[in-house]
């Protein structure tokens, strides 16, 4: 049976079947949305049962001939890196879309268009024809961009034309290095597999292809990620963004760019991933630094989110730049933690948000005895993000720090400040919003009603499972990271 | 019995949640469970120590479980136990075990009293679990875990500014020193690929782990314990923790966390073993830390804020101790001062239970008011000075007389100075609360002796600081600690370093007695006449300032960083670019309008003209058409001809 396709298309008939339905029913378009998204949750828990983590190769491969003319396939195939994103982004879509059961502005259109921004996301996640990943890159691309545009904040326009342009810039510079490997491979093959496979013949035809190729690749993920300086996009689109969209747009697209280059720059291009290293891992640096300053000066808590981030994706960055099997197992369960954290902390963000319409840290206090429960599991949320033991942030980041000691000891030394600024702007966010004496104008708060329960508390339950016992998250890939590892280092 | 040691941890890790939301149907809203926990983990701790006393327990023992995998890499959980995990699980669990008893009433009707518990709970968990760890990951993991119990409980009450802002401070100062600590863990990984506790003692003893990574590594380690047992200059927070139920005080910032760092340095001695440099850096941080904090120990009127000094004191004497004498000298004070600090911290408490203020100036005589609170504290105070034969004369002596034959004179004088401010201060608080007049006489009225769940534990707190020096002195536990330093320089006589150690306790007492009993002086008229030395010390001789002032200035240069990112990098390059896109494209749409659709149009024209102009010769007359015929064929004719 091939799941993958399932799992892909799953979503893909809710969006169709939704597209039929009287736009009027939305009772009947939401139960459809949750049906569909659900069964590819899980569907893809199935997969997980059958998938083999003591194997490095891709599995569950699907393949079928699509344009001959150019050797274009149907490639499909997952292994212990796409395999964890995968679960991130059903799971995440399936609760962004619980969350979205608050939207009651034009339903048909928007369940319609996260349907399909799912399809997008897994299908990046496990293509392996350049041709088929560029196009669920691009399928992406236009549902975010009506989401934000037209059920986003104040500045929705501006922002989602923003997000839309700054990451056709990077993906057009994709499509040309696509073109380039296309026609630098014998016979011409869109086939990532073989590609990598022929990553000599790349190396035969010069340093300067190779460095080219990889920064057009680059700069198309470091958008995504996004790394400094490309970031801008994303603080103004998280903060526009309604709840549910932030959700995915951090928890589940930055994943793309980090995917993308330990999917493609790295195994494919090793010499010149070699000759930017010392580039990559200053910029993680500066994204860890930079990132959680920025974030500590923010007075919106969806922009200091936002802001936070950057400077956990740099924590994976450093993972990346290690080129060992640690820093990439940082890495990627880096990734899959922030998704979860970071989803949660905007599912939050948004449930005050709902009730007082205003995000702003200054205008709270005292919060935390009139809502303990909301209090609660904020604070676990931060916790989480500021990388205490015991929950999931803080073994993925310190793997990423402990591959990248070894190679790069005074960035990795440097980097590690980056906890201390962290814990700073979210406990100093605790402090005003919880703590202190009750601002009066609130005493009318209403705790977390069950809708919003279930959304964060299975993330919660998740970010302390994987935090005490990381084990679960890190089988899946580090058999792959290792291989991967060594696939980089073998020059 | 050894081998059911990690329930200690797991029973109250599991009653954590357990209280935190079974509250409800548990008795005495989960206050039970915690107490009940604890008890079990206490009668366990006590059966294992005597046994090993008594030498029929097979040390150290050692229970290991994977539980991750990354790369080639195995980190597992493990459960190291020897003489001196054991003495320091018993203390942690007596101490717990009897402040949770005492929170009982002192918390009685506390609107978050299961949290209370429940975070307490947590703590132990933790503190137990960084005690028997094998692990340097998980004792990482315990040791930042206890650091957010540490925040939730400075910050209990939170409504309370002072109490949310202190958390906060605790949490970020001690993290400051955790950068340090984990470096050093990302180095000692880098270099030997394992956390391992025991593999690590093995490579640095055979010498595969190079000596000067070594001592780096062993810094690196000390700076957490800086953080964490509040040495100069972090130790800015902990006076600050007292803004926490005082209870909380005793177990976590008097008696167990604040002492982990001392641990730490104890467990991973092996470490600072290898260079002996490491270990006088030690020393004159600890010797440092233990004479200034006893000098501004002598100036709070806050009861609470006097004993938090004092335990920062007590902190630098055991890394003094850890220093110049090993980790049986420094977990040996560690021990005593757990008991009789838990024990001054909950006299304290007891106090402030009953005139509701902690202001020392506002109390007086209480005495005949409170008469166990009185003697136990009493006795907790001539512990804490050294007074022969309570645990604190011991335990201090064998510091003292380590540094005075380490020949590390600079060391042993700042310690023999503190021994005496350590005598002065305390007697200073022991007169001014419960001798003299009562100078308040309304909160006089109202005061009186607290409840027996509040006072039982003070008396066994009194009993073991009385007894407690005496019976593990000389015994090095059993012969279960083995490190002691060698290579003493100087003999130096145990008598003459108990003599001259004395002498100098009771001088302290002395003058504090003649200051604020027999008032030879007077004490407000001293204090204005020595007010900018009073003020330094009162403000923390500027540590405080220091670090205040690099928090703004981070703060400050984050609201820089933003400015830049959002006006420079988002506005200016990324939005200047589409400025600059959308002008050209003006251009474009100029030059296209103006001069590409212009020429299009000139091409037109053109053709038009043209067309016009040559229109006019096809009139449809012959006759034209026939003069066209003969003036070409004259042309033509005329040019052969010339040609």
């Amino acid at each position: 049976m091939p799941l993958l396709s399932l799992i892909i298309f799953l979503p893909l008939a809710g969006a169709l079947i939704i597209l039929m339905m009287d736009k009027e029913k939305t009772k009947a378009i939401q139960k459809v949305g949750l049906i569909f998204s659900g069964l590819a949750l899980l569907a893809s828990l199935v997969l997980l049962i059958d998938f083999d983590p003591s194997n490095s190769a891709m599995q569950f491969v699907e393949e079928f001939s699509w344009i001959p003319a150019l050797n274009v396939k149907y490639l499909l195939g997952a292994d212990g890196l796409s395999m964890p994103l995968m679960i991130l982004t059903t799971l995440l879509s399936f609760i962004s879309l619980i969350a979205s059961l608050g939207i009651d502005k034009r339903v048909k259109e928007y369940w319609f268009w996260f349907l399909i921004l799912e399809v997008g996301m897994l299908g990046v996640f496990v293509a392996l024809d350049f041709f088929l990943f560029y196009v669920f890159w691009e399928i992406t691309l236009v549902p975010m961009y009506f989401l934000i545009g037209i059920w986003g904040g104040p500045q929705k326009e501006y922002a989602a034309t923003k997000f839309f342009l700054y990451t056709l810039f990077g993906s057009v510079f994709m499509l040309l290095s696509i073109i380039a490997l296309y026609f630098a491979s014998e016979p011409h093959t869109l086939n990532m597999l073989e590609l990598m496979a022929q990553r000599d013949a790349f190396f035969a035809k010069g340093m300067t292809f190779q460095m080219l190729v990889f920064l057009g690749f680059y700069v198309a993920f470091a958008i995504k990620i996004p790394m400094f300086p490309f970031h801008t996009w994303l603080p103004l689109a998280h903060v526009e963004a309604p709840t549910a969209v932030s959700v995915i747009l951090a928890g589940v697209l930055l994943k793309m760019g980090g995917y993308g280059i330990l999917r493609v720059n790295l195994p494919m291009f090793p010499q010149a991933t070699e000759a930017f290293l010392p580039f990559l891992i200053v910029l993680a640096f500066i994204n860890i630094f930079y990132g959680s300053l920025c974030a500590m000066a923010q007075k919106d808590m969806k922009r200091m989110v936002a802001y936070s981030s950057i400077n956990h994706m740099g924590y994976a960055m450093l993972g990346i730049a290690s080129m060992n099997a640690i820093g990439f197992n940082g890495a990627v369960f880096q990734m899959i933690n922030h998704g979860i954290i970071t989803g949660s902390l905007f599912l939050l963000v948004g449930v005050i948000y709902d009730r007082t319409h205003t995000r702003d840290i200054d205008a709270f206090g005292g919060l935390g005895a009139k809502v303990p429960l909301y209090a609660g599991v904020m604070t676990l949320a931060c916790m989480a993000s500021l990388g205490l033991p015991g929950l999931a942030g803080f073994v993925s980041e310190f793997l990423c720090f402990l591959g990248a000691f070894g190679p790069w000891k005074l960035w990795t030394m440097l980097s590690v400040s980056g906890i201390l600024i962290t814990a700073a702007f979210f406990l100093r966010m605790i402090q005003k919003v919880f703590l202190g004496p009750l601002n009066e104008k609130w005493s009318g708060l209403t705790d977390m009603n069950a809708r919003e329960l279930v959304t964060t508390i299975p993330l919660a339950a998740l970010t302390v499972a994987l935090g005490v016992y990381p084990k679960w998250g890190l089988d899946l890939m580090n058999q792959t990271m290792t291989s991967l590892a060594q696939l980089v280092t073998k020059q | 019995m050894l081998e059911y040691s990690p329930l200690l941890f797991l029973l109250p890790l599991l009653a954590f949640p357990a209280i935190l939301f079974g509250w409800r149907w548990l008795p005495s809203k989960g206050a039970s469970l915690g107490i009940a926990v604890m008890g079990a983990c206490l009668l366990w701790s006590a059966a294992a120590l005597t046994s090993a006393i008594f030498a029929d327990l097979i040390l150290p023992y050692d229970w290991t479980v994977s539980w991750f995998q990354f790369g080639i890499y195995d980190v597992a959980l493990g459960v190291h136990l020897d003489g001196m995990t054991l003495c320091m699980l018993f203390v942690v669990t007596l101490v717990s075990f009897l402040v949770q008893l005492y929170s009982l009433s002192y918390m009685h009707g506390d609107p978050r009293f299961h949290r209370y518990y429940a975070f307490i709970s947590l703590f132990t968990a933790s503190m137990i679990g960084l005690v028997m760890a094998e692990n340097l990951l998980l004792l990482f993991m315990c040791w930042e875990i206890m650091g957010l119990c540490s925040y939730f409980l400075i910050g209990f009450w939170f409504e309370k500014p002072e109490a949310a802002q202190a958390g906060r401070k605790a949490f970020i100062t001690t993290k400051l020193g955790d950068l340090g600590l984990t470096a050093g863990l990302l180095l000692i990984f880098t270099t030997a690929g394992t956390f391992s506790l025991n593999s690590l003692q093995e490579m640095v003893k055979l010498g595969y782990f190079p000596a000067e990574t070594a001592f780096w590594a062993a810094l690196l380690l000390f700076c957490g314990a800086i953080g964490k047992s509040a040495q100069v200059p972090l130790f800015i927070w902990l006076p600050d923790a007292m803004e926490g139920p005082t209870p909380v005080s005793a177990l976590i910032h008097a008696a167990t966390m604040v002492a982990a760092g001392v641990f730490l340095v104890a467990r991973t001695f092996f470490f600072f073993e290898v260079d002996p440099a490491a270990l006088h850096i030690i020393a004159y941080f600890g010797a440092i830390t233990a004479f200034l904090a006893a000098l501004m120990g002598t100036v709070p009127e806050d009861i609470k804020r006097v004993l938090a000094f004092s335990t920062i004191s007590q902190l630098g004497y055991m890394i003094a101790g850890l220093g110049v004498g090993g980790p049986q000298v420094g977990m040996f004070h560690l021990t005593t001062h757990a008991m009789f600090k838990a024990l001054l911290f909950l006299g304290a408490g007891s106090v402030i239970h009953a005139v509701h203020t902690n202001d020392i100036w506002k109390m007086g005589a209480l005495s005949v008011k409170m008469p166990v609170t009185f003697i136990t504290f009493s006795i907790g105070v001539l512990a804490l000075c050294g007074i022969f034969p309570l645990s604190g004369f011991y335990s201090k002596d064998e510091i003292l007389h380590a540094a005075a034959a380490s020949g590390q004179w600079p060391v042993a004088a700042l310690l023999f100075i503190t021994a005496g401010l350590t005598a002065y201060y305390m007697t200073r608080v022991l007169v001014l609360v419960f001798l003299g007049d009562a100078r308040d006489r309304e909160r006089y009225g109202h005061a009186h002796e607290s409840p027996g769940v509040m006072t039982a534990p003070l008396v066994i707190l009194a009993v073991f600081s009385v007894f407690l020096g005496f019976l593990l002195h000389g015994k090095t536990w059993g012969g279960l600690v083995p490190v002691k330093l060698e290579g003493h320089h100087h003999e130096i006589s145990v008598l003459i370093v108990a003599l001259a150690s004395s002498a100098i306790a009771f001088t302290g007492i002395f003058v504090a007695w003649a200051v604020y009993r027999k008032r030879v002086v007077d004490y407000e008229e001293l204090r204005l006449k020595f007010s900018p030395v009073w003020s330094f010390l009162y403000q923390r001789m500027g540590f405080e300032h220091f670090w205040l002032f690099w928090a703004a200035a981070s703060y400050r240069f984050s609201a820089f960083l933003a400015w830049v990112d959002y006006h420079i990098l988002d506005q200016g390059l990324v939005d200047g670019w589409a400025v600059v896109t959308n002008l050209l494209s003006r251009a474009g749409g100029w030059f296209d309008r103006v001069v590409v659709d212009n020429l299009v149009d000139f091409w037109g024209w053109l053709t038009a003209r043209s067309g016009q102009l040559v229109r006019g010769t096809v009139s449809g007359f012959v006759q034209s058409y026939l003069l066209y015929l003969i003036l070409g064929v004259g042309l033509i004719l005329a040019l052969r001809l010339y040609f």
